[in-house]
């Protein structure tokens, strides 16, 4: 086992966290370095698998000297983010209207079972078949794909209330909508935040399937013809972008839940508390 | 059988003969309690698990109905939650995305519009639990035995006069219990509130009140009624004197011999 | 339990399910009625009788959708399979390892923020046609749910049972076996079962995008035909993969994990009284013989 490093401080006085850095860099560069070279001496078949120097010039070419990526991109995204608001605000409002009636959830049962075994995205071809090509046809599969997950888990926070809570508002003499406003959508808010992100992550894959097999354009579309052409290189730095796009999306929900479910974190309650404070001594 | 309880001069909580079944009468949860308890007092529930003390508590609370037998609160009977009873409950159950102040307008608000005065009134109820200084911020952001006191003056915030506690200090440890005991006992004596207090902690429940009532489990019935004359204030040292403890072996008694 | 009262409670059962094959009647009535009216057009959404007439045909009569079922069945266990193992691989190596998890997580993480749907056409153009590109892509899609699971079931703190297995001189060997891997073992079989699900979606996207065979190439075929009974009748076989997956893996979870259900614990409890009892007794006869 090595030595705890105290207060940062590695061997040679360096900081362990430069170090670390150093060391990340180190070894992606052996990485990229190692591909690089198997593709120029040949081990690698260019045309299946780019060189990194390869992938870069493409990135130079489709986003500046070419700039053609930014068009798909911009109709993807849009796809995208209208797809996933349709899809998750239907999925909270009927996963809360079927979670608060014992009813309606005990019908519902088997085919949310149901529903959940069918990979959702193979209804694609199907969606397309009977809307026509279009956006509209794109916009239903993605928010079919990103539906399910906002609905189990505002379905799952709803009916797994605290039963100690439900108690105390219940000896208070609270009627069904102030339980409803005041404690389970409340509370069901982390559980609903962690299915948005699920969804806002299925949405990207909805709309590359849509694109996949209505290639008019879009970034998927975009992959498709670049891979059938053998260029490999671009259709590479088309993947990375989604992985740029993949890494926004994540960490930007992640804030947004931080936000939102502000009392799960320190800072979120500092920011909140103070806030009300003020408002209260107005 | 609860029969000290004729003597009661102003009952404020009475039960007559009252019975508790769940699961299709198969689980007799509590049997024939009888009992008057007076205005103002301090009564302690005490027993071992399964004697129906919670069940109890929720029954004057009137989150269940009781199976036979009635109930009554200031002569009227009780048949849901009303607002001149409160309950507090061993864990906080404050809600985690309202401000200390927020969760003790809680019940204001089910009840009806906050104005200023209620707003005032629980500032004032948050100095007394000695939280003042916490007002705005979230119960994450609070010690445990902090959070139970938010709930103590949410509790007094309903302005119920009949204060129904389940174990509240039970999840604290021994030294936050018994100087919430204290503090507790300061604060009730305060606002004249009658208080029914349940534990399983024998020493506690005699240390708390004016009045014991021992619990006995399968079926749950009350078994004793036991009278702490013990004089008020009263400070921890109370609890080594040879008075107190002829009353924990008393309600030992009861409770070894079931 | 006695048979007949296991039959009552067969009745109740059916007894039970009676209201929800009335709902479920009443809409596909209701469907019915409504695309015969024409009041919802039959381009758009087929009447459940041509379904239910493409199912027979599909399923019964000719038969073709079992061979596409099966290829698609077996693109997706595969994919899984090879997906899991090096999952559970890296997770272990991470869990025993620090500067490896240190090192290679940041890859992992790229990989679970990048769409793996988005490498269809790459996979396909690396691996072929055939089966093999789709099982790539099952088994890269389903890496990360397996990778993270396994490792944070394998990583999470419990420092009071480890204190007493140290306490006990135990080896690290002994720690891993008899502590990491049964406490880590539910989320594992979480991640396995989202793994498999992502994976059937993995083969299936794969064959959308180009194949010859499987349930997703006959999806296609029939959608743009507009052939919408038969479809749907396709896509009912794509729920029954799923279903096949999920509960095969719920089956070998609830063994597995069998701490977790009480009718599970009685049946190993017994299981282990017997095997005691059987060994006493082993014991006390060649006890005896010395």
């Amino acid at each position: 086992m090595p030595a705890p490093a105290m207060h940062g401080e590695g061997r040679n006085g360096v900081p362990l966290r430069t170090r670390r850095i150093l060391m990340h860099a180190g070894i992606f560069l052996t990485l990229v370095l190692a591909w690089e070279i198997g593709a120029r001496a040949g081990y690698l078949d260019p045309l299946f698998y780019p060189r990194p120097t390869a992938i870069v010039d493409s990135f130079i070419r489709i986003y500046i000297t070419q700039g053609n990526i930014w068009r798909h991109l911009y109709v993807s995204l849009g796809l995208v983010f209208a797809g996933f608001a349709a899809g998750s605000i239907l999925g909270i409002v009927l996963g809360s209207l079927v979670g608060f009636n014992a009813l309606a959830r005990r019908f519902v049962k088997p085919y949310v079972l149901v529903l959940e075994a069918t990979p959702r995205i193979a209804v694609a071809p199907l969606l397309i078949a009977a809307l026509g090509f279009g956006a509209q046809s794109k916009i239903a599969i993605i928010m079919l794909v990103c539906f399910f997950a906002p609905f189990i888990n505002t379905l799952a926070g709803v009916v797994n209330v605290n039963e100690e809570k439900l108690e105390l508002f219940n000896s208070l003499g609270a009627s069904k909508f102030q339980i409803l406003t005041k404690l389970v959508l409340p509370e069901a808010v982390p559980v609903i935040m962690a299915g948005e992100r699920l969804a806002l992550t299925a949405s990207l894959s909805g709309v590359l399937v849509a694109e996949f097999i209505q290639r008019d354009q879009g970034i998927g579309s975009l992959i498709l013809i670049y891979t059938r052409n053998l260029n490999m290189a671009s259709a590479f730095a088309c993947i990375f972008t989604l992985t740029v796009v993949g890494f926004l999306i994540f960490k930007g929900m992640e804030m947004l839940d931080r936000y939102i479910a502000f009392w799960n974190n320190e800072t979120g309650m500092a920011r909140v508390g103070a806030a009300r404070k003020a408002r209260w001594e107005n | 059988m609860a029969t000290a309880d004729s003597r009661v001069r102003d009952p404020v909580v009475g039960g007559n003969s009252v019975g508790k079944t769940f699961a299709g009468g198969t689980v007799v949860a509590l049997e024939n309690a009888s009992f008057d308890i007076e205005k103002g007092s301090f009564v302690s529930l005490v027993g071992p698990s399964g004697c129906g003390k919670s069940t109890l508590l929720r029954l004057i609370a009137g989150l269940i109905e009781p199976t036979s037998g009635s109930l009554q609160v200031h002569g009227s009977k009780v048949s849901a939650p009303r607002q001149d009873v409160a309950m507090m409950f061993q864990r906080a159950t404050l809600l985690e995305w309202r401000t200390a102040i927020e969760n003790v307008l809680l019940p204001t608000e089910i009840q009806r519009r906050v104005t200023a005065d209620d707003r005032n009134r629980a500032m004032e109820l948050l100095q007394l639990v000695g939280l003042g200084e916490f007002a705005f911020s979230f119960p994450a952001q609070l010690s445990g035995g902090m959070q139970q006191r938010v709930a103590l003056a949410r509790l007094l915030q309903t302005g119920a006069d009949v204060l129904l506690m389940d174990e509240p200090f039970g999840a604290l440890d021994e030294f936050t219990r018994e100087r919430l005991n204290i503090e507790l006992l300061r604060i009730v004596g305060e606002v004249g509130a009658t208080t029914i207090f349940v534990t399983h902690n024998i020493a506690e429940a005699i240390f708390l009140a004016d009045k014991v009532y021992v619990m006995t489990p399968r079926p749950g019935r009350l078994a004793q009624v036991i009278d702490v004359p013990l004089a008020r204030p009263r400070e921890l040292a109370v609890q080594t004197s040879p008075e107190f403890n002829r009353l924990v072996e008393d309600a030992r008694e009861t409770l070894g011999a079931l | 339990m006695s048979a007949p009262f296991g039959q009552l409670q067969w009745l109740r059962a059916c007894y039970r399910a009676l209201p929800h094959l009335g709902l479920f009647a009443l809409l596909i009535a209701a469907w019915e009625v409504l695309v015969r009216t024409g009041v919802i057009a039959s381009i758009m959404v087929p009447r459940p009788s041509s379904i239910g007439a493409s199912i027979v045909e599909l399923y019964f009569v000719k038969g073709t959708i079992w061979r596409h079922f099966f290829i698609t069945l077996g693109e997706a266990v595969g994919g899984f399979l090879i997906g899991a193992a090096i999952a559970v691989a890296l997770a272990i190596g991470s869990s025993l390892w620090e500067p490896f998890r240190r090192y290679v997580s940041p890859y992992a993480v790229v990989l679970n923020v990048t769409p793996g749907i988005a490498l269809t056409p790459i996979i396909i153009a690396w691996f072929g046609f055939g089966m093999g590109s789709k099982m790539a892509l099952a088994a890269i899609i389903s890496f990360f749910p397996i990778f993270v699971n396994t490792l944070t079931g394998l990583t999470q703190p419990d420092t009071e049972r480890e204190e007493l297995f140290r306490s006990l001189g135990s080896s690290e060997r002994q720690v891993f076996w008899m502590l990491r891997v049964p406490s880590a073992l539910p989320l594992m079989f979480a991640g396995f079962k989202i793994g498999l699900t992502t994976a059937l979606i993995g083969a299936v996207v794969a064959e959308f995008a180009q194949a010859t065979e499987g349930v997703g190439v006959l999806m296609s075929r029939f959608s743009f035909q507009l052939n919408m009974g038969a479809s749907i009748a396709t896509l009912l076989s794509m729920t029954l993969i799923g279903l096949i997956l999920f509960y095969s893996m719920e089956f070998l979870d609830d063994r597995t994990v069998f701490w977790r259900r009480e009718e599970r614990r009685a049946a190993a409890s017994r299981n282990r009284a017997r095997a005691w009892k059987r060994y006493a007794k082993l014991n006390s006869k060649s006890g005896s013989s010395i």
